[in-house]
C-alpha cells in the first residue's frame, strides 16, 4: 500500500524531536495569538510567519500548519467565550457556542469543539494522503489552458460565495488582478505600473496587502464602534463532555466532517461554506430545531468540525495544483516561496519528506490542539481580558515587526499603510475585501497561463472550449454563478450570510 | 440587488438622499480604474496570439472603469445603503504609528519605533490613559526585543543611535 508507506515516511519526519517541538510550538503561540480578538488567522500567520525564517523548510512547514490550526482554534474559543467570530468561518461557532458559556457550559462547548476538531483533522489527513497522489497525476493532465479555467473557476467561486453583492465582489477581483500585473513584465521585462518606484519592480509583496487590507484596515474598523465586550465572568464549567453531549454531537460531527471537506477542496475559498451547510442541515435534522440558537451542542459540534476539516482539505489544491484555494493558503505560498519551495505537483515528487511530513504533523497538530486546550483554557481566557485598547497597539507592533523583518525593509511598511488605508477605504465602501487577496493571488500566474495558452493556439479563445477538462471547469463556473444570480437564491444567499 | 433592508441599517431609497455607498463606491473604482488605464497607457498590447505586456493591465483597468461606472448608475437609481463617516482619527494614528515605526526602526532602532509608534497609535481611542500605555509599550517592545532578537536571531536593529 503506497498511502501507508508514504504515511510511514511522513510520520518518520514529523516524529522528531526538533519538529515535534515546532509543531507544539506552533500549535501554542497560534492559539494564543488567534485568541485574541479580532486577530483571524490571516493576520496571525503574517504576524508570526517572521519566528519560521532561521528554520529549515520542513520545519517551517510544520510550524506554520501548527500556527494555521492553533489559530483556528483559538478563533473558536474566542467565538464561544466572547461572542466575537475571529473569521467568516467561526461565525457559525459564535450562535450556539455563545449561548452554552452563559448557561454555563463554556467548557463542554469548548470540549467538544476541540474533540470535533480532531476527528475532523484524523480524517481530513488520511484524506489527504488517499487524494494526493491521484490529484497530483490529474495535475499533469493539465496544461496552460485548463489551468486559467480552473482559476477562473475559483475566481467566480470566491464571487458568489462573498458576503454582499456579486458585482461588487467581481470588482474586487479585477482589482486584485489590477494590483498583480504592478511590476517587471516576466516575459518582456517591461516595467508596469510601478510609479517610478524601484521596490515596486519586483511587483507588490503579498504581505503588505495582505496585513493592510485584513490586519490594519480590520483595527480601523474595530476602534470605530466602542468597544462591548462580554468576557464570560462565570465558570467555564467541566471541560470534558458528558456522554450524552458525545452521544448527542457524534453525528453531527461525522456530518460536519464530510460536508466541511469537501467544500474544502473547491478552489476559491470553498471552506468558508461548511460550517453554514453544516449548521444548516443540523437544524433540519433536529427533532426540534428551536433549540438551536439557545444553546444546542450539535450546533457547535457539527460546525466546528466542518471548519476543521475544511481547514485542512484547503491544503489539497495548494499541494497538488499549486493554486491557493483562499488567503490563508496565499500566506502559505508567500511562506513556501521564503523556504524556496515552490508549491505544485512536483513538491510531491520532488521533495517526498516535506510532502508526507507536513500531511503526518497536520494529524500530530491536531492532537497536540486538544491536549494545549483542554489544561490552557484558564490562560486563554485571562487573555481575554486584556482591553482593546491595550491590545490593538501591540498587534500593530508585532505586525510591523514582522513585516520589516520579511524582507529588512521599511518600504514595506510604507506599502502596508497604503494598503491599510486602500482596505479601510473599501470596507467602508460596502466591499468585502477576500476576493480581492484571491485575485491578487492568483493574477500573475493566471496571466502567464493565459498567455502561454493563447501562443498555442494562435491567438484563438476557442481553445478553452475546445479542451473538455477546460469547457467542464468553466461550464461549473458559469452555472454556479447563474445560479446564484436566480433572485430566490440570491435571497437565500444573503440571508445565509446575514445569520 | 444591494438593497438588504433586512439588516437594519440606515438604508436610502430612490428619490431621497442619493449619496449611497454604491455611488461613491463606483465613482472611486471608476476613478481607479482610469488611473490604472493611464498608468498603462504606454506599454504595448501585443496581440492574442502573443499578447504585449500591457493587454492584461489595460483590459482589466477598462472593465474596472466601466464596472465602477455602472455600480454608481445603479446607486442613483436604485438607492442602497447610505455612506457612514469614515473613523479618519483611527486612520490618522494607526496609519501614523506604522508610518512612525518605519521612519524609526532603522535611524533609531527598536528600542525607540516600538514604544513611540504603540503610543502613538493608543491615541487613536478616547480609552487611553498615558501611565498605563506607556508602561505597556516598554514591556512589550521589551518583550520583543527578546524574543526576535535573541530568541529568533532576526537582523531587526534595536539600539541604532549608539
Amino acid at each position: 500500500m503506497d498511502l501507508f508507506s508514504n504515511l510511514a515516511i511522513g510520520f518518520g519526519v514529523a516524529f522528531t524531536a526538533q519538529n515535534l517541538l515546532l509543531c507544539f510550538t506552533g500549535c501554542m503561540i497560534g492559539t494564543l495569538v488567534g485568541v485574541l480578538p479580532g486577530v483571524g488567522p490571516v493576520a496571525t500567520i503574517a504576524m508570526l510567519l517572521p519566528l519560521t525564517f532561521g528554520l529549515d523548510p520542513t520545519g517551517a512547514l510544520i510550524m506554520l500548519a501548527g500556527i494555521y490550526y492553533g489559530a483556528q482554534y483559538g478563533g473558536s474559543t474566542t467565538a464561544i467565550l466572547v461572542n466575537i467570530p475571529g473569521e467568516a468561518t467561526s461565525v457559525v461557532t459564535t450562535l450556539d457556542g455563545h449561548q452554552m458559556a452563559r448557561q454555563g457550559r463554556a467548557g463542554a462547548a469548548l470540549g467538544i469543539a476541540a474533540l470535533g476538531s480532531f476527528f475532523a483533522g484524523c480524517v481530513a489527513t488520511l484524506f489527504i494522503a488517499a487524494m494526493g497522489q491521484p490529484l497530483t497525476r490529474l495535475a499533469q493532465l493539465f496544461g496552460p489552458a485548463e489551468y486559467f479555467s480552473l482559476m477562473i473557476m475559483g475566481l467566480v467561486f470566491s464571487t458568489v460565495l462573498a458576503r454582499g453583492s456579486i458585482f461588487k465582489a467581481g470588482l474586487m477581483v479585477l482589482l486584485g488582478l489590477m494590483f498583480a500585473t504592478v511590476g517587471t513584465d516576466l516575459e518582456t521585462g517591461q516595467e508596469r505600473m510601478t510609479l517610478g518606484i524601484p521596490r515596486l519592480s519586483d511587483g507588490i509583496d503579498f504581505a503588505p496587502l495582505a496585513m493592510g487590507i485584513f490586519g490594519f484596515a480590520e483595527i480601523i474598523r474595530n476602534l470605530e464602534s466602542p468597544e462591548a465586550r462580554d468576557v464570560l465572568h462565570d465558570r467555564i464549567g467541566r471541560l470534558l463532555p458528558s456522554w450524552d453531549d458525545i452521544r448527542q454531537s457524534a453525528p453531527a460531527v461525522l456530518r460536519g466532517t464530510l460536508i466541511g471537506g469537501l467544500l474544502g477542496i473547491l478552489p476559491g475559498n470553498g471552506a468558508v461554506l461548511g460550517p453554514f451547510a453544516s449548521y444548516a442541515m443540523e437544524k433540519k435534522l433536529a427533532k426540534d430545531p428551536s433549540r438551536f440558537g439557545r444553546g444546542a451542542i450539535e450546533g457547535v459540534a457539527g460546525p466546528e468540525s466542518a471548519n476543521n476539516a475544511g481547514a485542512q482539505t484547503a491544503f489539497i489544491p495548494l499541494l497538488t495544483l499549486g493554486i491557493p484555494p483562499n488567503a490563508v493558503m496565499a500566506l502559505m505560498v508567500g511562506a513556501m516561496t521564503i523556504h524556496g519551495v515552490i508549491p505544485g505537483p512536483q513538491v510531491m515528487t520532488k521533495n517526498p519528506e516535506l510532502f508526507w511530513g507536513m500531511i503526518a504533523s497536520m494529524w500530530i497538530g491536531n492532537a497536540m490542539l486538544v491536549i494545549i486546550n483542554m489544561p490552557l483554557v484558564g490562560i486563554w481566557v485571562k487573555l481575554l481580558k486584556v482591553p482593546y485598547r491595550l491590545l490593538f497597539p501591540a498587534i500593530l507592533v508585532f505586525c510591523c515587526i514582522g513585516i520589516y523583518s520579511i524582507n529588512n525593509s521599511v518600504e514595506d511598511l510604507y506599502f502596508t499603510a497604503f494598503f491599510a488605508v486602500v482596505g479601510y477605504v473599501l470596507i467602508k465602501l460596502g466591499y468585502e475585501p477576500a476576493p480581492l487577496l484571491l485575485g491578487f493571488v492568483l493574477g500573475k500566474l493566471m496571466e502567464e497561463k493565459l498567455r502561454q495558452s493563447l501562443i498555442l493556439s494562435r491567438g484563438s479563445f476557442a481553445t478553452f472550449i475546445d479542451r473538455p477538462i477546460s469547457a467542464g471547469l468553466l461550464a461549473v463556473a458559469a452555472i454556479m454563478l447563474i445560479v446564484a444570480l436566480l433572485p430566490s437564491i440570491n435571497r437565500k444567499r444573503e440571508v445565509a450570510f446575514q445569520d | 440587488m444591494t438593497d438588504d433592508s433586512s439588516s437594519g441599517r440606515e438604508v436610502s431609497t430612490a428619490g431621497r438622499a442619493r449619496i449611497t455607498q454604491d455611488v461613491i463606491g463606483g465613482l472611486v473604482l471608476s476613478m481607479a480604474g482610469a488611473f490604472f488605464a493611464w498608468q498603462a497607457w504606454d506599454l504595448p498590447l501585443g496581440s492574442p496570439g502573443a499578447m504585449g505586456p500591457g493587454m492584461l493591465p489595460m483590459s482589466v483597468a477598462v472593465l474596472i472603469a466601466i464596472g465602477g461606472a455602472v455600480l454608481a448608475t445603479t446607486g442613483l437609481v436604485a438607492g442602497g445603503e447610505v455612506m457612514t463617516m469614515p473613523h479618519l482619527r483611527g486612520m490618522f494614528f494607526i496609519i501614523g504609528g506604522i508610518v512612525l515605526f518605519g521612519l524609526t526602526i532603522r535611524s533609531l532602532g527598536l528600542v525607540v519605533a516600538g514604544p513611540v509608534s504603540m503610543i502613538f497609535a493608543s491615541a487613536a481611542t478616547d480609552e487611553m490613559r498615558p501611565l498605563e500605555t506607556s508602561v505597556f509599550a516598554v514591556c512589550i517592545t521589551v518583550f520583543c526585543i527578546l524574543l526576535f532578537k535573541y530568541a529568533l536571531g532576526l537582523p531587526i536593529p534595536v539600539v541604532a543611535f549608539m
